[in-house]
């Protein structure tokens, strides 16, 4: 019953790690770069669905959709001024610069909103429980609305023309130039709905505890480890990555104390890169 | 021609060096004396530093204010060492090195404080810290630290024996990964091992987790009748909401750092109610306490805003012993101010006044009488408990 209570436990914080997991990707899958600055944008996610939520009374729903927009925006327009002029100078300049835009951005949030730690004006329930297990209705909630993100993201994807110009892109940037894809407005999309997708994620860990500045550095490595185990640009790879993780974790608890919760993500990363490199499902980004 | 001597070279140089030397000595007359500041403005700790900055600022003030020590003034250097090992080391570094201060004062977390020590008696620069965690004054800092926080130990003996009173004997432990988790674990189990009972569970816990439902399950599978909830702010709200959403009732104990208002404040009242906080108590009753409370303009102070006055004050009197500003003369003279059979004191200014007279003091704080042992720590202190009610934090009482 204890194993079971942990799988349960892994899956929620897995399914939740793996939307901003998908925005990691996604933004690797085309710009073919680690864009750390995910972390701030989590952080302004969930600030966006903040001021949303508790100065404007919206509910949680439209709060997520201003959650994304924002995070959004701030990562098209950080791409756009801060990034863009570094990827000339390769992937590795690209990815330190996103560490400094990411300090930046988080101190940014931390002049405005202050340290203290914040909470979204919604009411706290008590778990459910049946057959000896105990589960957030919250958690649930978060569930099922990122697997409805998911969803969204994948028929965004497969069946439109954008989506299916980005999976071009992230393929064979060559060949999709060649076709007349403009990359650099795939660029900015790709940016847009990655950093959505943080802001998304940023605010989904806030609903079920209370947010802070660093409320996406907290949350960042095990992000990472779960792109990196799903295969980096792979979507489907970071949703089994971050499930992996995230129950992992859990799982851990059998045998570990929990202060060593956090190795489960390093030893992760150092598993697959040593007998799979290129991750559980491979780099294909869909 | 004039001959160039041997003799005349030496002349000149010596006369050359005397130049140099006294411009020199008249400069240090009138030099600020560098404090440097190294407290928590963000991070766990980001609730309590800003309040000891200002205690501390404000004690310097008024000693510039009345013309500093010898006409030299006190300078503040101040860094935020974001309650992280690793940032205040660098600042650490960046105090010694750059502003070259001879006294570190305001570290909070006993995981910076101990990343920050060997720094600090390496270089042979003074430490007062608020950490309590009994390994820090066990570490071989040569007299380079003082503190005015009881010790993990007897934070623990008294909240157990608090706890005993209650009538509740089973403790399960919950806690963060910090230098003070397995020793207050241990202090615990011993006193209410005394009054009959046992610590039943001890779990530690990683910081930064975004849910601690697992270590919950944990902790619970021992049947404890409390919880003592030994975590930093930003994780003990988590642990609360969890605690709360997985329906567990049990009276709840923390240290009073991880329940300042903004706990209460980012989650529902219920989530909270009932918990009861312990810490250190500030001298509530002595000349020191007033007279800070009277300079920060306000009507009570709590155990953190008391210490940072302490300190302030001891170094202001301490240099005024000496004459000297360096970390070497903080240490050889701290105990000379702050115990004794000199006449008592009870803030920087009157501490000035009697030095001046030619009078030995002894320093009576705002915390507590600031009586150091040998490793620097405190003999005792008075401990003061509080409980939450409808998200606010109702005194109960001070023993």
């Amino acid at each position: 019953m204890e194993i079971l209570q942990l799988i349960v436990n892994g899956i929620m914080s897995g399914t939740i790690l793996a939307v901003p997991a998908i925005g990691l990707t996604v933004i690797f899958a085309v710009l073919r770069f680690t864009n750390f600055a995910l972390a701030s944008h989590m952080t302004i996610g969930a600030y966006a669905g903040l001021i949303a939520n508790a100065t404007f009374g919206l509910p949680v729903i439209p709060s997520l959709i201003v959650a994304f927009v924002g995070a959004g925006l701030v990562g098209w327009l950080s791409d756009e001024f801060v990034l863009k002029p570094l990827r000339a100078s390769g992937f590795i300049t690209t990815a330190i610069g996103s560490i400094a835009l990411t300090i930046g951005l988080e101190n940014i949030v931390r002049f405005i909103f202050g340290n203290q730690m914040r909470g979204y004006d919604l009411p706290i329930r008590r778990d459910w429980r049946f057959s000896g297990l105990h589960i957030s209705p919250q958690q649930v909630e978060s569930l099922v609305i990122a697997i409805v993100v998911m969803g969204l993201l994948f028929v965004f994807l497969s069946m439109t023309r954008t989506g299916k110009a980005m999976r071009a892109v992230a393929d064979n940037p060559m060949l999709a130039a060649i076709k007349g894809i403009n990359a650099d407005r795939i660029a900015g999309i790709v940016s847009f709905v990655g950093m959505g997708l943080a802001g998304v994620g940023g605010m989904l860990i806030g609903l079920d505890t209370t947010i802070d500045p660093l409320v996406g550095f907290k949350t960042v490595l095990s992000i990472f480890a779960a792109a990196v185990v799903g295969g980096f640009g792979s979507i489907p790879g970071a949703v089994v990555g971050a499930l992996v993780i995230g129950i992992g974790e859990e799982l851990s608890l059998l045998v570990l104390s929990p202060a060593y919760r956090t190795a489960v993500g390093f030893i992760a990363i150092l598993l697959v890169l040593t007998l799979r490199p290129r991750g559980l499902l491979g780099a294909r980004a869909y | 021609m004039t001959r160039v001597t041997r003799r005349k070279i030496l002349k000149g140089a010596a006369a050359a060096a005397a130049g140099v030397a006294l411009p020199v000595r008249a400069y240090a007359a009138g030099e600020a004396v560098k404090v440097g500041i190294l407290t928590p403005l963000t991070g766990a700790g980001g609730a309590d530093g800003p309040r000891m900055l200002k205690a501390m600022q404000a004690v310097f003030d008024e000693v510039n204010k009345a013309g500093g020590v010898d006409g030299r003034m006190f300078q503040t250097v101040v860094e935020d060492d974001q309650t992280n090992p690793e940032a205040a080391v660098r600042a650490a570094r960046k105090l010694i090195e750059v502003d070259k201060v001879p006294i570190i004062m305001g570290t909070w977390a006993s995981s910076v404080t101990t990343a920050v020590l060997p720094v600090c008696w390496e270089s042979k620069t003074f430490m007062m810290t608020v950490s309590g965690a009994d390994s820090i004054s066990l570490l071989p800092h040569q007299g380079y630290l003082v503190r005015t926080q009881p010790t993990s130990k007897l934070q623990s003996i008294a909240h157990a024996s608090y706890i005993a009173s209650t009538g509740k004997m089973k403790i399960g432990v919950i806690g963060i990964q910090a230098p003070f988790a397995q020793s207050t674990k241990e202090h615990l189990d011993a006193t209410i091992k005394a009054a009959g009972g046992s610590v039943v569970s001890h779990v530690i816990y990683e910081k930064d987790k975004s849910t601690y439902r697992s270590e919950i399950d944990q902790v619970m599978k021992a049947n404890p009748d409390n919880l003592y909830l030994n975590g930093y702010a930003p994780d003990t709200v988590v642990v609360l909401r969890d605690l709360y959403k997985a329906g567990i009732e049990l009276p709840k104990f923390c240290q009073s750092y991880a329940v300042p208002q903004s706990t209460l404040d980012a989650n529902p009242p219920e989530v909270s109610e009932g918990v009861v906080t312990g810490s250190p108590s500030a001298d509530v009753d002595s000349t020191a306490y007033k007279l800070a409370a009277d300079r920060l303009g306000m009507r009570e102070i709590d155990a953190y805003v008391a210490q940072a006055t302490d300190w302030a004050s001891l170094a202001v009197l301490t240099f005024a012993k000496s004459k000297e500003a360096t970390g070497s003369a903080f240490k050889d003279n701290v105990r000379k101010v702050s115990q004794g059979d000199g006449v008592k004191v009870y803030s920087a200014i009157e501490g000035l006044k009697a030095i001046s007279e030619g009078k030995e003091i002894n320093y009576e704080g705002a915390s507590g009488p600031c009586d150091f042992n040998e490793i620097g720590d405190i003999a005792k202190c008075r401990f003061r408990f509080t409980q939450v009610r409808n998200g606010k934090l109702e005194f109960l009482k001070i023993v």
